[in-house]
């Protein structure tokens, strides 16, 4: 899962409350709403080395 | 005086309430089994039944939660009633299901009581209608906003994402005034018998006044609600809501001119809306009928700018409300958040039964 970093309070308490308390997702800075195609592809590059790690990282 | 309450226990207890993080930031009236009891006297509905539940969130909120707020919020007993409609009102509200209250917006639930019962519980229905200073309108949509964080645990920073929110979001209650109104009250447009008593609720996002004593002519005032309506710096969608709570004076203008409700509401569907020029102006010429949209259109996709985008889809995105003093000419326009359900909840009577079976 990945979301812009603003909502990273949320997403912990989400994830505590869903029983996965420390569940680890990755985020990219905010805001995202306002992005080219261009910006959002520069986004997926920057983040495409943590999303392999974190796909065939074993569970924490 | 023997029989003074004693202010240092009430503080005592006042500020356990705090410690719990039961409070909105106000003090909250600490409440004793006795006290629920009595709250729970005014319901025929059982003290287990779930109003709502957040699957998302793992939380729920039964009958005898929300009397627990209820009277945390400082609401008396027979408000009860009102507050279990306003929840049920506002929760057949799209957009409150499916996640609405844990918003960006901060949208704040717009709560309006129609029937006999304002005058029994003294809901302020004339001036000042969102200016605060009545118990029924200040503690039935606090009782919510309660609800709402210790029911549901929606509090800000973590639940509650609002960027900003609506000033006054917990307390935007008032009944409708249909004494000096020139229509029908709410509840009967939406279907319910005439006086019933009834609440109808809907989920918000900004409030703006039209003030407009400077012309006889009912076009003219028309054509300045339009000109609110039609902000650019609100929209999201291409298709919005916008409703608005006329004073007396305004209403009783446009009925003498002979504007039934829904000749105004025909009229700001016909008028309110921009030409695309406006929208590319402000950037906002890429938001779509159903969503957010991105950026601007390339040159070669755009339409003409003298194209006009309609907001308002139908009848049922104008809601039509009138409440205020008769002493000037101003009426608030407010934006619904998502869909009203264009319906209302008819308010329980317990205590008109209870008097029926006993012959009263």
């Amino acid at each position: 899962m990945i979301c812009s970093d603003a909502f990273r309070a949320t997403g912990d308490a989400m994830a505590e409350i869903q029983g996965a308390p420390g569940y680890r997702y990755l985020t990219t800075p905010h805001p995202v709403a306002g992005l080219t195609p261009d910006q959002v592809r520069e986004r997926a590059e920057a983040v495409a080395a943590e999303v392999m790690s974190l796909l065939t990282a074993g569970a924490p | 005086m023997a029989g003074e309450p004693d202010p240092d226990v009430a503080r005592e207890a006042i500020e356990y309430c705090y410690e719990q993080g039961w409070t909105d930031g106000l003090p909250v009236v600490p409440v004793s089994q006795s006290m629920l009891d009595e709250f729970l006297a005014q319901t025929g509905r059982s003290p287990d039944e779930v109003l709502w539940r957040m699957d998302h969130l793992g939380r729920e909120c039964t009958v005898q939660t929300a009397a627990i707020n209820a009277a945390m919020a400082g609401c008396l007993p027979e408000y009860f009633p009102v507050v279990l409609a306003a929840w049920d009102a506002v929760m057949r509200d799209r957009a409150a299901k499916g996640g609405g209250w844990q918003s960006t917006s901060g949208p704040a639930p717009l709560i309006v009581i129609n029937g006999p019962i304002r005058a029994e519980l003294g809901i302020n229905c004339t001036g000042g209608a969102f200016a605060g200073g009545f118990r029924p309108n200040a503690t039935i949509p606090r009782a919510l906003g309660l609800m709402l964080r210790n029911a549901f645990g929606v509090a800000p920073h973590v639940f509650d994402q609002t960027t900003q929110g609506i000033p006054g979001r917990w307390a935007i209650c008032f009944g409708e005034n249909e004494e000096e109104s020139p229509w029908e009250p709410l509840a009967t447009e939406m279907g319910l018998e005439p006086g019933a008593n009834a609440v109808s609720c809907t989920l918000t996002r900004t409030y703006e006044f039209v003030d407009n004593r400077h012309t006889q002519n009912p076009e003219h005032l028309l054509w300045d609600f339009a000109d609110t309506i039609s902000r650019t710096g609100v929209m999201i969608f291409r298709a919005q809501s916008a409703g608005i709570v006329f004073c007396p004076e305004h209403a009783q203008m446009l009925a003498s001119a002979g504007y039934a409700k829904a000749d105004v509401k025909d009229w700001l569907i016909e008028h309110c809306g921009r030409v695309e020029a406006d929208l590319r102006n402000a950037g906002k010429d890429a938001v779509s009928e159903g969503g957010l949209g991105g950026r601007s259109a390339s040159e070669d996709q755009r339409v003409p700018g003298d194209v006009f985008t309609p907001f308002l889809p139908g009848r049922q995105s104008v809601p039509i409300v009138v409440a205020g003093a008769r002493n000037a000419a101003i009426s608030m326009v407010f934006r619904v958040f998502g869909e009203w359900s264009n319906s209302s909840v008819p308010i329980e009577s317990v205590r008109s039964s209870v008097a029926a079976t006993k012959g009263d």
